[in-house]
């Protein structure tokens, strides 16, 4: 497999979360680009690169920046989210704790690029041990005068997963409910307080400094067309190795799992595979073997490469329980502001409960498929949908295993 | 300006400002569509999910209270497709919700009554067991009781003390089926408005302390009537049932919009002053406080004006309907008197405040001024006659006219109040409204105008 460390470039070196081991390691270097490169420059070279944000969506970063007004009364802001809370993902918290100057070395060129003066870093509540880390490189960076220009300051959020949406996440940072808000009629920046802001996943912001040093077409000669670069892909779950490893996109899921997972726990069968945070579909062990670790070909196989942190189940998995264990996770989850979320999500997890309690019937089945039918596409955020797709995946694929728990 | 554009809804068309909300469209032409979250005073919030409508060329149902009306749009508000959606939609409404209209004092006025016999008529798919629990009758403080169990969490509560009185003493605690209204720690909700949020709840969560159990909203009769607690002239209706063998009596005041004026809202003060109205009424003609008949009465007007001829004075009430006091006027005119209509009594600056309370608490004071009447006490001696004017003057022999009892006056009038009668006011800001005739008392308690017609002849 071809070795490709982008962002976990210094991950193994002793000490790389300080600042003089990672200037040590070519960290900062970049910086003198900002001499060399206009800030439409810059964005005009991430969008070459083809970058796609990493949280999740893997929408085009440069369209986001894009937005961003050069020439504005208001002040322009970064939030860098860092609310990572997708089951199954856990890429962010490699990178605050074992590089934590790239992604401030990332900030300070992405905040170049769309003349922002203060950048937020949205961290989860449950972080702190991580946070701590990150809170000391930016007192480095501080006290080395890299921030002179630019400020940097966590917000820690309170535990929600919701506020891993970037309006939530506004809305959380504005110190009111994580609510997400209604989606705008035309292309517009995110606002913060009214001001106009970018919200990008560290992994994307963590990316940037590769790009600008080294130039669209290397970051491209990784991956695949319209996947290019690198991901921290992770893996947990009935493996062996379980962990977070850089591999380029396009890599098949099987030889990724293989090479790095050292394939699955005590000589098991391979079961399914969730492809991305527990959001996407989950894939039968069938599918797994034909499918890639890129956009395009999960999407073509109606599920989603997400956030790239791939659940494992081995053969002895029971697909009901798992499903349980999901729901529950959103049931606890859903913010509770549209209707179909919130009561959605708290019955669609008392249904399966029901059928594992062998209390369930058919209709039940067919109840819940039409609950999932209800929360898909008519919410604020993509919440629901999200929960929809993972019932219909689940009871779809293994209905067999539904019905015997009957 | 935005320019006004043709749509399409349901094969017709309608005129619509560009740019503006479908929902308000829908809801100017009477087009049915169900919501909980959307008011017109606080804006669109989205999270019911209950305004679907299908938009020619959107791949989704989308929310009406989220849509902006572009030229050639297309919609359409009806049909199976969006109205399984909306079945659905209450289905998920509906499954922690309590089956107990029959106990709640909403039912009659409850939207998700309403939406159910519209869009829902299935029986509970979820045992009551199963059903989430929440606190019932909290007492939020100002008259206001919660039951979180029947909120569907439409957030208007909240956002009416977030965006309307800025007070924010409520707010949503709690995720997913566990989220719930809830005042914020250590506060009460306790503003003059709050009670406001009993009638922007459209199920029943929020109710009034005062009003709760007291009447089925069914057996109310409704009359447009105009607040009398301040010159602001708020529009009320005024809820009011004649029990059967039993008096009219007066329920409640609930807002009534009117843009110009008060908007959406009322004060809690305003919207209780119901009581006062009501209590203590002065029903019978009183001679050095004996009962005596309204024919005597009038005979003892008739002598005592007579006696006090060319020395007597005529103090209005600026609260009186403007019928009223021009009655008063030609009466005054009729006997020489001298009008007057002190107002300073009516000025309390702490009752002000920036919404709609207004520092005159005087209903009518404007067309006491249109007429010019004259603010100045009236001097003493001589024949005062007093039209349910507050203040005490000093006088040789007083007559007054009362619609609530009170010492002092030698011969005694009762008058009707005013939701026993109608007629016009003119607000502050010289607004005529008009106030019609609640009440029907068993034995009716004449008019001013009435009386005077006697007193005259």
């Amino acid at each position: 497999m071809k070795e490709c460390k982008i962002v976990s470039r210094k991950f193994e070196i002793p000490n790389s979360h300080t600042l003089e081991v990672s200037k040590a390691h070519g960290g900062y270097r970049t910086l003198v680009k900002m001499d060399e490169y206009s800030p439409l420059e810059i964005i005009e070279i991430i969008k070459e690169s083809k970058l796609r944000g990493k949280g999740g969506g893997g929408a085009p970063a440069a369209g986001k920046w894009a937005l961003m007004p050069q020439e504005s009364d208001k002040p322009s802001f970064l939030a860098v989210n860092c609310d990572e809370s997708e089951p199954g993902t856990f890429k962010d918290r490699q990178i605050i704790s074992k590089d934590p100057h790239l992604l401030i070395e990332g900030i300070l060129l992405t905040c170049y690029a769309i003349k922002a003066k203060h950048a937020y870093i949205y961290i989860r509540g449950e972080y702190k041990q991580f946070q701590d880390i990150l809170q000391s490189a930016i007192d480095e960076a501080y006290e080395d005068g890299l921030l002179d220009h630019c400020d940097i300051t966590i917000h820690r959020g309170a535990g929600a997963y919701i506020c891993g949406e970037k309006s939530a996440l506004l809305e959380s940072m504005e110190g009111k409910r994580g609510h997400p808000r209604l989606k705008p009629k035309q292309k517009e920046p995110e606002w913060f307080f009214d001001n106009p802001t970018l919200v990008n996943n560290v992994e994307t912001i963590a990316s940037v400094p590769f790009i600008v040093e080294n130039g669209a077409d290397v970051y491209k000669s990784y991956g695949t067309e319209h996947s290019p670069g690198t991901l921290l892909f992770a893996m947990s779950g009935h493996i062996n190795n379980p962990g977070v490893y850089e591999a380029e996109f396009g890599t098949p899921m099987m030889e990724y799992i293989n090479h790095f997972g050292g394939g699955i726990k005590n000589n098991k069968k391979l079961k399914a595979v969730i492809p991305g945070g527990a959001s996407t579909d989950v894939l039968t062990a069938k599918e797994a073997e034909c499918a890639t670790l890129d956009y395009e070909t999960l999407r073509s196989m109606k599920s989603a490469l997400g956030t790239g942190g791939m659940i494992v189940m081995d053969e002895d998995t029971c697909m009901v329980t798992a499903l349980k264990n999901l729901l529950e996770f959103y049931h606890e989850e859903s913010c509770g502001q549209c209707t179909p979320c919130r009561e959605g999500t708290g019955w669609t997890d008392k249904l399966v409960g029901k059928i594992l309690d062998k209390k369930g019937t058919k209709e039940d089945i067919e109840k819940l498929l039409e609950i999932a039918d209800t929360m898909n596409g008519k919410t604020i955020c993509v919440f629901a949908p999200a929960v929809a797709t993972v019932i219909k995946s689940f009871v779809s694929k293994f209905r067999d295993e539904f019905e015997v728990a009957l | 300006m935005s320019k006004e554009i043709e749509i399409i809804v349901d094969a017709k068309t309608y005129h619509a400002q560009e740019g503006s909300l479908l929902i308000d469209l829908l809801i100017k032409e009477k087009i049915k569509v169900p919501y909980f979250c959307y008011h017109e005073s606080l804006g669109t919030d989205g999270n019911c999910r209950m305004c679907m409508v299908e938009i020619e060329g959107q791949k989704r149902p989308q929310i009406a209270c989220d849509t902006f009306i572009k030229p050639d749009m297309e919609v359409r508000s009806t049909g199976e497709n969006i109205e399984k959606i909306r079945t659905d939609i209450l289905e998920l409404e509906l499954i922690n919700h309590p089956v107990d209209c029959p106990t709640c004092d909403q039912a009659g006025e409850c939207s998700l009554q309403e939406f159910y016999m519209d869009y829902g008529l299935h029986d509970s798919k979820v045992t009551i067991t199963d059903k989430v629990k929440h606190s019932k009758h909290v007492d939020l403080g100002s008259n206001v009781i919660l039951d979180q169990e029947r909120c569907v969490l439409c957030a208007r509560c909240t956002r009416f003390t977030d965006k309307i009185t800025h007070t924010h003493e409520l707010g949503i605690i709690g995720r997913g089926d566990e989220a719930r209204v809830s005042t914020m720690p250590g506060r009460k909700l306790d503003n003059p408005y709050a009670m406001n949020v009993v009638d922007l709840c459209p199920v029943g969560a929020l109710t009034s302390k005062d009003f709760r159990f007291a009447q089925r909203v069914w057996f109310l009769q409704t009359v447009n009537s105009v607040c009398h607690g301040c010159a602001k002239g708020c529009n009320i209706f005024i809820d009011h049932n004649k029990i059967k063998y039993q008096d009219d009596v007066i329920y409640r005041f609930r807002p009534r919009r009117n843009d110009d004026v008060n908007g959406f809202f009322i004060c809690d003060e305003g919207r209780l002053s119901y009581k006062e109205l009501q209590e203590n009424r002065q029903g019978v003609s009183l001679l050095n406080s004996k009962e005596i008949t309204e024919e005597e009465a009038i005979q003892e007007a008739k002598a005592l004006i007579k006696k006090y001829k060319n020395n007597i004075s005529v103090v209005i009430d600026a609260n009186l309907y403007s019928e009223e006091i021009e009655a008063i006027l030609a009466f005054a005119k009729e006997i020489n008197a001298s009008v007057h209509s002190p107002l300073d009594i009516y000025i309390d600056e702490t009752f002000k405040d920036n919404m709609l309370k207004s520092a005159n608490r005087a209903a009518n004071y404007k067309t006491i001024e249109t007429l010019s009447i004259d603010t100045n006490e009236p001097e003493s001696g001589g024949l005062l006659i007093n039209f349910n004017h507050p203040q005490e003057f000093k006088s040789d022999s007083k007559i007054d006219f009362l619609t609530h009892k009170r010492d002092g006056a030698d011969l005694v009038f009762p008058v009707a109040a005013f939701s026993e009668n109608s007629g016009t006011l003119s607000n502050e800001d010289g607004i005529i409204q008009i106030c019609e005739k609640a009440i029907s008392k068993n034995i009716p308690i004449p008019t001013i105008i009435e009386t005077l017609s006697k007193v005259l002849v």
